[in-house]
């Protein structure tokens, strides 16, 4: 069986879900930007013989559309046997239906919610769930080991899960500014404070106005940290780690956009790490 | 906050006077060789090799990538140089525009495979120079001011190699001081090309070697001229952006285009010779009073032709005067404009409410359960829906005044055009 993920997150989760019974493979290569993503007539062929396509939804993927146009097998369609929108039964953060508004402030510019929802470990139990349907509706018999699959993966996810939580209690309500606005889900679960964004709107880089505002922003609320994505222009981000002596620190929005984040479990592993060593940092 | 603008501006403009300086002076050159888009083909060829630099893994400012800029850069110099010799049958700029597109599109190939290769393409085109670091403005100063001082040292067959440009086959004198150009040329583009973008260099190359030329037929104070002027639609490029709060390239684009349409009325309606300034003030009048007289006239018969469609002359005359469309609504239809307004900005309020209410709770407080979450998500969104409802009340109705409005407002605009039109073509039939 092939099943075809939008971008590396959901691809990590398949395979967690599938294991051996399956060949995953993602769309968007890892560390590239799915919401400037343009498909190749490659990714077209990927999808030839896929029996299950997942993606992330809310407009985030939105390019996948017109590749499932030209795809002739309805299973994969929307509302076929074989497709998948992750976002189902998600608790949306930022949702506003403004599906046409290109103006508004989360700073995506299509989409009905903020669509960063992976970066919400306790959301993998709904994502996983999606799949795992899918999975067993194309292929019935393998519904036990899938079942034990799912299962096994959440056990360690809530282990984890507990132990990122534990590293980053010290810091709760920390304040931190983000150049996308990609992380109130993470910031949700691990209760943080993401005071700001610096791009304001997508591909749009910020005005010296905003630059200065934020800079007065930084300084008055304390943030010492700037969270930022490593295909992300850095400049800003760095203008205003100099003027302010703030940290820019690089997480990894989804698997393999570090080294170090090797699948969904190691993802956060790394993110987790590395801000709880950098929130723990005396300040400059 | 006056100190930060203050600092972020201060290196970004130290930046731009520099850059202004040497490419006002290759400007003029360029547009004696009469190769006004060789920047760009230039800039492109070593955007190229900048790429190729990152794709082998190597950082766009270490030693390797900067050896990978040049050497792209010096071949796009020679075949500038070369494209010369086959600038007799067909315009040379032919060949750079040539030059311009098979770069571009190498390099969409070669970044294809990165994963920031867009990001990449992008920075390379619209550039950062609001981020620019002092040591930055240092190394362009140091390395401007030993090219500057070159040309300057060889400046009578520099020029004499730009003024023989379009004539004769070049003979090999003037193809080495040709290569010499587009070489130094190419290292300067390298360099300001990476800290302020295609766009953006393209704009202290030409325009202000325009505005030079404008004012003065001599070398040297054209290439003053332009600078001053070049250094002050910069200044005004940076401060605009942050009175408009908005991205500095391409405010100071804007802001060079704009200095260029200054320069050329001061020198068409004051500092140009007598005799043309009067016929240029009357000239412009006529235009520009034709021009306004087409722009209400159109916009009156457009209003009168299709009320419900987009009006900007019409909603400025209306935000002047204070005549909207509600004058024309029945007392029953303004009650429910001004009812509509108010629940849409009501429900919006709302939406805000709620989108600070769980925003806070992320570290405030107890953490809301995942179904709080989709509760205050489904009312945010019903909420947007109902708001878009009211929206559409609001269009409706102004739709209906504008049905009224346009007898009462686009036939006397387009009267009143017509008149003014025939006025102007009459005083223009006159004698002078």
């Amino acid at each position: 069986m092939r099943v075809v993920a939008t971008t590396s997150d959901l691809a990590s989760l398949a395979r967690a879900v599938t294991g051996d019974l399956a060949q995953v493979e993602p769309i968007v290569p890892p560390a590239a930007d799915p919401e400037a993503f343009e498909p190749r007539p490659s990714d077209l062929a990927k999808l030839k013989g896929a029996a299950v396509v997942v993606r992330v939804g809310l407009g985030y993927d939105h390019w996948l559309e017109k590749l499932l146009q030209k795809h002739g097998d309805a299973a994969v369609h929307r509302g076929g046997v074989g497709y998948v929108d992750a976002s189902a039964g998600i608790p949306l953060l930022e949702l506003k239906g403004r599906s046409l508004d290109a103006t508004g402030r989360d700073g995506h510019a299509h989409g009905l919610a903020n669509p960063h929802y992976w970066l919400d470990p306790a959301n993998a139990e709904v994502m996983t769930g999606g799949i795992a349907e899918a999975v067993i509706r194309v292929a019935p018999e393998l519904t036990e080991k899938i079942i034990a699959n799912r299962d096994e993966f959440l056990t360690r996810l809530k282990a984890r899960l507990a132990e990122w939580e534990r590293l980053l209690a010290p810091h709760r309500a920390a304040r931190l500014v983000a150049y996308h606005n990609t992380w109130p889900y993470f910031a949700r679960r691990f209760r943080l404070d993401i005071v700001d964004v610096i791009e304001v709107k997508e591909g749009v880089s910020p005005s010296p106005a905003r630059l200065a505002k934020l800079a007065a922003l930084i300084r008055e609320q304390k943030v010492r940290v700037i969270l930022h994505e490593p295909f992300e222009p850095e400049d800003a981000s760095q203008l205003l780690a100099r003027r302010t002596g703030a940290v820019v620190l690089k997480l990894a929005p989804s698997v393999g956009s570090l080294p170090e984040a090797t699948d969904y479990l190691a993802l956060f592993d790394y993110n987790v790490a590395v801000l709880a060593r950098a929130l723990s940092a005396p300040s400059n | 906050m006056l100190e930060d603008v203050l600092a972020f501006a201060a290196l970004p403009l130290a930046a731009a006077v520099i850059f202004t300086g040497i490419h006002t002076w290759l400007g003029l050159q360029v547009l004696r060789r009469n190769v006004v888009f060789a920047d760009l083909a230039l800039a492109q060829v070593s955007a190229l090799g900048a790429t190729v630099a990152v794709v082998a893994g190597h950082a766009v400012q270490s030693a390797a990538g900067y050896a990978y800029t040049v050497l792209f850069t010096a071949i796009g110099a020679v075949l500038l140089t070369a494209s010369r010799g086959f600038a007799r049958s067909v315009r040379q700029e032919a060949f750079i525009g040539v030059l311009y597109v098979a770069a571009t599109a190498a390099t969409v190939l070669v970044v294809d495979r990165s994963p920031q290769g867009a990001e990449h393409v992008k920075k390379m085109l619209v550039g950062g120079i609001l981020s620019v670091t002092a040591e930055e403005v240092l190394t362009c100063a140091l390395l401007y001011a030993v090219i500057g001082a070159l040309h300057w040292l060889v400046r009578r067959p520099l020029l004499a190699a730009a003024d023989n440009a379009g004539g004769a086959m070049p003979d090999r004198k003037t193809v080495g001081w040709d290569l010499f150009f587009y070489l130094s040329f190419g290292v300067v583009v390298t360099s300001s090309v990476g800290v302020a973008g295609v766009l953006l260099v393209f704009c202290f190359l030409i325009v202000p070697a325009l505005i030079g030329t404008l004012f003065s037929p001599h070398i040297g104070a054209a290439f003053l001229i332009g600078w001053v002027a070049g250094a002050g639609a910069s200044a005004a490029g940076i401060f605009g952006s942050f009175l408009l709060d908005a991205p500095t390239g391409a405010v100071t684009v804007v802001a060079f285009a704009a200095s260029l349409v200054v320069a050329g009325g001061v020198r068409a309606f004051m500092t140009g010779p007598a005799a043309q300034r009067r016929r240029n003030r009357r000239l412009g009048l006529h235009a520009g009073g034709i021009l306004l007289c087409l722009a209400l006239g159109l916009s009156g018969l457009w209003v009168m032709v299709a009320p419900a469609g987009d009006h900007p002359v019409l909603a400025a005359i209306e935000i002047a005067t204070g005549i909207g469309p509600e004058r024309f609504m029945t007392p029953r239809e303004r009650a429910d404009y001004i009812d509509a307004a108010a629940v849409e900005r009501r429900h919006q309020a709302e939406v805000d409410r709620l989108y600070d209410l769980e925003r806070r709770s992320r570290w405030q407080g107890d953490e809301l359960t995942a179904d709080e979450v989709r509760r205050i998500g489904s009312v945010q969104q019903t909420l947007t829906e109902m708001g878009r409802g009211e929206r559409f009340v609001i269009s409706y109705l102004r739709a209906r005044a504008r049905e009224r409005e346009r007898w009462y407002i686009g036939l006397p605009l387009a009267v009143v055009a017509f008149f003014g039109i025939a006025g102007i073509a009459w005083a223009a039939r006159q004698p002078k």
